[in-house]
């Protein structure tokens, strides 16, 4: 029996240099910064390629956004060799909070072909950076929800998964958490992810795969299909704004706290000055020297 | 009035036994919250800490020295390690378990059908946590949260009122920051009072960042109930084993270090040859190095090993990272917004090293160099070969 891969991935905002701009007050500039896949998708996709490096597996990926997402869905094929692309994209969608996207996400995935094993997402997105799209989907989905998984290798005979997950909690020192799971589940993967091939015939699977994905993501607009609410068969309360608990109240400039240190302003390019901060340095490094 | 939600319920983190310090972060704020709004409303809604686990009876009853009113526990071997799919059943039952709602405060017995609100740790575990559970009961949550206030609201939304003005009383407000640390963003979890779709979304819940909020003072004369809940347990629900559990040493150490050398933006001019820079002044110092949470989303192009070693989420110092507090703190090209300077300013001698004298780290330095990190540093380190042999030793 073949394996079926999911992944849920988002554009963002592109926060390289040259792509990013921010305002003179320090804020995203979102209008001149131009868009990306996000990189905790792109990790998300690449833990998708490993399925298919290893195991041949079936890749659909989904995503909610503005038409001009496909771009995110190309640049995620290019690192999958997906073979179909999703978008859910509607006016209806809009404004939604994560329950109103997982929604969308839920239903986009049941609509993909095959009977998914394994759904990837990423660890959080970098402009929004909630994390909950994903185990709100997969709570939805009815999925075993893994999150922070680090690696994982799968037996296809009994149907299981074999993960490492990093857990790490205030005051404690990290902790790799290794659990077996049946199929299905849901991950969202760890920044730390990253596949390795280690003999000859998997690199030479990568070398295939890859190929592939390069061609396949050069004519993307065959493997996609664009679903509106109504196509998509969702509940129009359970979405947007509508499906959304929560709503965004007020935005602002976080009030600069009063001084809390009285600085002194010295010029960096006189060295006199500088080595009475060294002295200064130095002295607060040797304070807890007495005891 | 009829009272369908009631209570603030705080969930619970352990570990190795002990209580997580934000477990007990969260059981502060809870408490002066729900004080607060005890005497505003002239009402006795409860603080009820929710803790799952095994063996963990005895120590459940502590959390009320620590605010709690209540505590509901829930103790099987089953529960011995975190699970997401089996602790959100479980946690969803207990969130709307009448009978024990009643045992919580008996005189709203009849009336009351889950919490007002609920709290979880921004954590590995919580963050997720929070989501499936706020998933099961169909109900919103904000993560990352800094700041807390209850109010009644008045406004009119195009969806959640139709555009009507209305009350919401007792709304949770829910700060956090964003990723710039410039914004702050107010989130609430509102009830549609839309006649087209109309529906309850309680409880209102959050995750909160860890180490923000303060405990109380531990009161072994403080008084509470102690509720044992027995949860239904599906075998559906555990089909995750945990095979292992090993500790990793993290390469990253801001608790020895007595100094830290962390650079933001301001190294954007000649990133590769800056974070060289910051390097070599930070072995100089013998010092760790932090980054800014920008600076983690690896905005500039450097050589693949200063990206992996340096431009990573572990060397974040802010709120969605570590909070360090070392005798000499040195921010090289860090502007000094909010959620950074949450995350260093309990340091002991800050020094700021920027251009730009209206950076908001000039009020959280105690020296303030004016000038370009490239061109800055390199005197720097020259003074510090002259001084600082000592300081090795």
């Amino acid at each position: 029996m073949g394996l079926n891969v999911a992944v849920i991935i988002k554009l963002e905002p592109d926060f390289s240099e040259g792509n990013v701009s921010y305002n003179p007050d320090g804020t995203l500039n979102r209008t001149e910064t131009k868009n990306t896949l996000g990189p905790h998708s792109a990790i998300a996709a690449q833990a998708a390629f490993y399925a298919k490096v290893m195991h041949d597996a079936k890749i659909s990926i989904g995503t909610m956004g503005p038409p001009i997402a496909d771009l995110a869905l190309q640049q995620a094929q290019q690192i999958s060799d997906a073979d179909e692309l999703h978008l859910y994209s509607d006016r209806l969608f809009a404004g939604a909070d994560t329950l109103g996207t997982a929604e969308v996400l839920k239903t986009g995935i049941e609509k993909m072909q095959g009977k998914m094993d394994i759904v990837f997402a990423g660890h959080r997105a970098s402009d929004g950076e909630t994390g909950q799209t994903g185990p709100q989907t997969a709570w939805k989905l009815g999925f075993t929800f893994l999150g922070n998984v680090i690696s994982y290798e799968l037996d296809l005979e009994t149907r299981t998964i074999r993960a490492k997950r990093m857990v790490s909690l205030q005051g404690t020192p990290d902790v790799i958490e290794e659990i077996e799971a049946p199929l299905p589940v849901f991950i969202s993967i760890d920044p730390a992810f990253k596949s390795k091939f280690n003999t000859v015939s998997q690199r030479l699977a990568f070398q295939k795969y890859q190929k592939a994905a390069t061609k396949k993501a050069k004519n993307y607009k065959e493997y996609l299909k664009v679903f509106n609410g109504k196509e998509l068969g969702v509940d129009e309360t359970l979405v947007g704004l509508p499906g959304s608990p929560t709503i965004v109240y007020k935005v602002e400039r976080i009030p600069k706290s009063t001084a809390t240190r009285q600085a002194e302003i010295i010029d960096g390019s006189d060295p006199a000055q500088l080595q009475k901060v060294v002295g200064r340095m130095k002295e607060a490094l040797s304070a807890m020297v007495i005891k | 009035m009829v009272e369908n939600y009631r209570h603030l319920y705080v969930i619970i983190e352990l570990e190795d036994e002990k209580f997580l310090p934000v477990s007990l972060e969260m059981l502060g704020e809870a408490r002066r919250l729900l004080d607060d709004f005890n005497k505003k409303y002239s009402t006795k809604e409860k603080v009820v800490a929710v803790v799952l686990g095994h063996n963990i009876k005895n120590i459940s009853k502590q959390l009320i020295e620590y605010g709690a009113d209540a505590v509901i526990f829930s103790d099987s071997p089953e529960l011995k390690d975190v699970r997401n799919t089996i602790y959100t059943k479980v946690i969803s039952q207990i969130a709307q378990d009448i009978k024990t709602l009643a045992e919580v405060e008996p005189e709203y017995a009849s009336e009351i059908k889950r919490p007002r609100y609920m709290f979880f740790a921004a954590d590995s575990i919580g963050r997720h946590l929070s989501s499936t559970v706020l998933a099961e009961l169909e109900s919103g949550l904000a993560s990352d949260i800094n700041k807390l206030v209850i109010e009644d609201i008045e406004m009119s939304h195009q969806h959640k009122t139709a555009g009507k003005k209305e009350t919401f009383a007792k709304t949770l407000e829910m700060y956090r920051p964003d990723f710039s640390g410039f914004l702050w963003t107010t989130i609430l979890c509102l009830d549609n009072r839309n006649p087209a779709y109309k529906r309850d979304y309680h409880p209102q819940g959050c995750s909160m960042i860890p180490g923000v909020f303060e405990p109380i003072k531990p009161d072994s004369s403080r008084q509470g109930k102690v509720i044992e809940f027995v949860p239904t347990i599906d075998e559906q629900d555990l089909k995750v084993k945990v095979l292992s559990r090993k500790i990793i040493e993290s390469e990253v150490d801001f608790d020895t270090p007595r100094t830290i050398v962390s650079f933001g933006r301001g190294i954007k001019d000649d990133p590769e040859q800056n974070v060289k820079l910051v390097e070599q002044l930070a072995k100089e110092l013998n010092a760790e190095i932090g980054v800014t949470l920008p600076i983690s989303k690896k905005p500039y192009v450097v050589s693949s090993a200063l990206d992996s070693k340096y431009m990573i989420p572990d060397r974040v110092i802010g709120t969605s990272g570590h909070k360090t507090s070392p005798l000499l703190y040195i921010a090289a090209g860090v502007s000094g917004a909010m959620q950074h300077v949450w995350g260093m300013k309990d340091s002991g001698f800050v020094v700021a090293i920027n251009p730009d004298e209206e950076a908001p780290i000039k009020d959280e330095c105690d020296v303030f160099i004016k000038g370009r990190m490239e061109d800055v540093i390199p005197l720097l380190i020259e003074e510090i070969k002259k001084q600082m042999l000592v300081v090795e030793a």
